[in-house]
């Protein structure tokens, strides 16, 4: 499993190849010392983890995975940060508090085969996206894209309808769209893409829009253009 | 300074039982001497004026005089019991009137009595003479007006004096008080060491541990000396400029550690301001911030001037460092500056001042100012 490290401070940086040394299957591909050579190196290297550090000169962590299109996964490791870390126990993202315990870092790394392992078998790059970084206001959440139920254009902004959630992301629903996976989602009309596992009925509507009702989630139209598409991709 | 509130809350108690019993002492002196005097004028006056016997004059006087004791002595007690002097002042002006109407009345009455009782006539023998020309109504009125006069004068003399005292004691209560929380205050400002500091210093070390186990040894070294400082300033307020600034050494070798050859720092320090005094734990907030929000933030870090030297009004320190660009203002007025700020306005009133200079867009100097 390839993974970065990304810290600014050479003492941490040596001290957690150390122990991830003790870790045979784990491959350091790099470090990064600030967020723009975090950003130079995730994209370059494709790493299948980041060890990344809340804060750092640049920018904290979180300003790295929102500048990042594929957010690969992350271990946070930060000194003491209270806020950072409560802001991640919204999804249980792991995170590990320095100086770090071998024991504490054998759990987190196990946590981590487990996801990731299944797509290693494929390469990096053919992986569609799974997951969003979504920072609004001070909370961040990492959204596994199959719980969103809908994504609806606000401004130059994306609202994702997730759960109970209603997290913004800073994103036009154009560049969304193309890194979606198209067997997925589906452009339901200007504002709105679809998930289609969550459709739960279709109505005709007038003048050949469909009326989609989503399971707990919204009422989507359909547009007429989007709608031919929608009949001949589901009759097939 | 653990036990401190608990002896002087003891030393308190103990100062506060000597003066109640004092107060109390002089309070029944003059309640005897104000009720004796009392009676041996009127008794005196009796015998004198109105050649009454002097059993029934003692009589009639030492009722009047110890009825006197007994009724003003259960109204202090029932004001005590009520903490009369606790309310607002219009409730007790009415309170004082009833009493004084009411103890009157009783006093009045029994003093009618007893003279009665003695010499058959309501009113003494010796007011008979002063009051001979007036119809017997008015004697009676006069008599009444006579007791009025006695308890108006005991209750006035008396609340009046405790009103004093009790304001007095209050306000001694406040001060006590005001210098309490200052005391807190001033304990809960002085900095504690920053726990991401503590944390990171903490990693660094084991970092070192395998490679260069010297520099480990020397960093735990410095991370012991950085801890027991403040954990032993707890107890004083100044220290010397130097004593401070081999905390700061220390504090410094450890974030040189962790920052590396981002952190660099000049020092410019006069011979004879470092024996001046300087708030515990001030210089290090000065530095921890020049690091955090100057050198921490900028990936090529920089260089972390301490400047200090005596002027003519008193020691002057200066701690400046660089900042970027994203580094706003804001950033830099953070919690320490202001616990700073505010400790010093309660250690020397105006006499000291902390200020941040941002005149220059790529140098913070924070300045300090101490009186001598």
């Amino acid at each position: 499993m390839k993974v970065l490290i990304v810290d600014d401070e050479p003492l941490a940086r040596r001290e957690l190849r150390r122990l991830l040394a003790m870790h045979s299957w784990v491959e350091i591909v790099g470090e990064a010392r600030d967020i723009e050579e975090a950003r130079e190196r995730v994209e370059a290297l494709h790493p299948a983890v980041v060890f990344l550090d809340v804060q750092m000169p640049g920018g904290t962590g979180f300003d790295l995975l929102e500048q990042l299109d594929r957010p690969p996964r992350v271990i946070f490791t930060t000194a003491y940060d209270r806020y950072a870390v409560k802001a991640f126990e919204v999804n249980a993202l792991d995170y590990l508090l320095k100086p770090i315990e071998p024991e504490r870092l054998a759990v987190a790394l196990d946590k981590i085969r487990t996801i990731v392992q299944p797509m290693a078998s494929s390469t990096g790059e053919a992986v569609p996206l799974d997951q969003l970084f979504v920072r609004d206001g001070p909370r961040c959440w990492f959204v596994p894209l199959n719980q969103v139920a809908v994504f609806t254009a606000e401004g130059n902004c994306v609202r994702l309808h997730w759960g109970k959630a209603r997290p913004l992301l800073a994103r036009s629903l154009l560049a969304l769209e193309a890194k979606l996976d198209s067997r997925r989602f589906f452009r339901a009309n200007r504002r709105q893409i679809l998930n289609l596992a969550f459709i739960e009925s279709v109505e005709a509507g007038a003048r050949g829009r469909l009326h989609v009702q989503l399971m707990d989630g919204p009422e989507v139209e359909i547009s007429r253009r989007q709608a031919r598409i929608f009949r001949k991709r589901t009759t097939v | 300074m653990s036990p401190a509130p608990g002896v002087a809350l003891t030393f308190d108690r103990a100062v506060a039982d000597s003066a109640m019993r004092r107060s109390l002492l002089i309070y029944w002196a003059l309640q005897l001497a104000a009720w004796g005097f009392c009676f041996w004028w009127q008794a005196r006056g009796e015998v004198i004026f109105a050649s009454a016997p002097g059993w029934k004059a003692a009589t009639l006087w030492g009722g009047f005089s110890l009825q006197g004791l007994v009724l003003t002595e259960g109204l202090r007690r029932l004001s005590k019991r009520q903490a009369w002097l606790e309310l607002p002042s219009g409730v007790l002006l009415l309170r004082l009137a009833a009493s004084v109407f009411i103890i009157t009345c009783i006093a009045y009455a029994a003093s009618l009595a007893l003279s009665a009782a003695l010499y058959g006539d309501p009113i003494d023998p010796m007011l008979q003479s002063f009051y001979r020309k007036l119809a017997p109504s008015i004697r009676l009125f006069n008599e009444f007006l006579r007791v009025l006069t006695v308890y108006l004068a005991w209750i006035g003399a008396y609340f009046s004096l405790a009103m004093i005292r009790h304001r007095h004691q209050a306000e001694v209560r406040q001060l006590k008080l005001s210098e309490a929380l200052q005391a807190a205050e001033l304990s809960l400002l002085k900095s504690q060491l920053n726990p991401h500091f503590l944390f990171n210093a903490l990693n660094s070390v084991r970092a070192l541990i395998a490679d260069e186990p010297t520099k480990a040894q020397d960093a735990v070294t410095q991370l012991a000396r950085t801890l027991r400082y403040t954990l032993a300033c707890g107890g004083e307020e100044l220290v010397t400029l130097a004593r401070e600034l081999e905390m700061v050494e220390d504090y410094l070798a450890l974030e040189s550690l962790r920052l590396a050859d981002r952190l660099q720092v000049f020092r410019d320090l006069e011979p004879v301001a470092l024996e001046a005094s300087i708030p515990v734990m001030l210089l290090q907030v000065l530095v921890e911030n020049a690091i955090k929000h100057g050198i921490a933030p900028l990936k090529v870090g920089g260089t972390v001037r301490i400047a200090a030297r005596v002027t003519r009004a008193g020691l002057l320190v200066e701690v400046e460092n660089p900042r970027g660009p994203q580094c706003v203002q804001a950033l830099h007025e953070g919690l320490g500056l202001r616990n700073s700020t505010r400790r010093l306005s309660l250690l020397f009133g105006s006499r000291a001042s902390l200020e941040l200079d941002l005149a220059d867009p790529v140098r913070a100097v924070a300045r300090l100012r101490l009186p001598r």
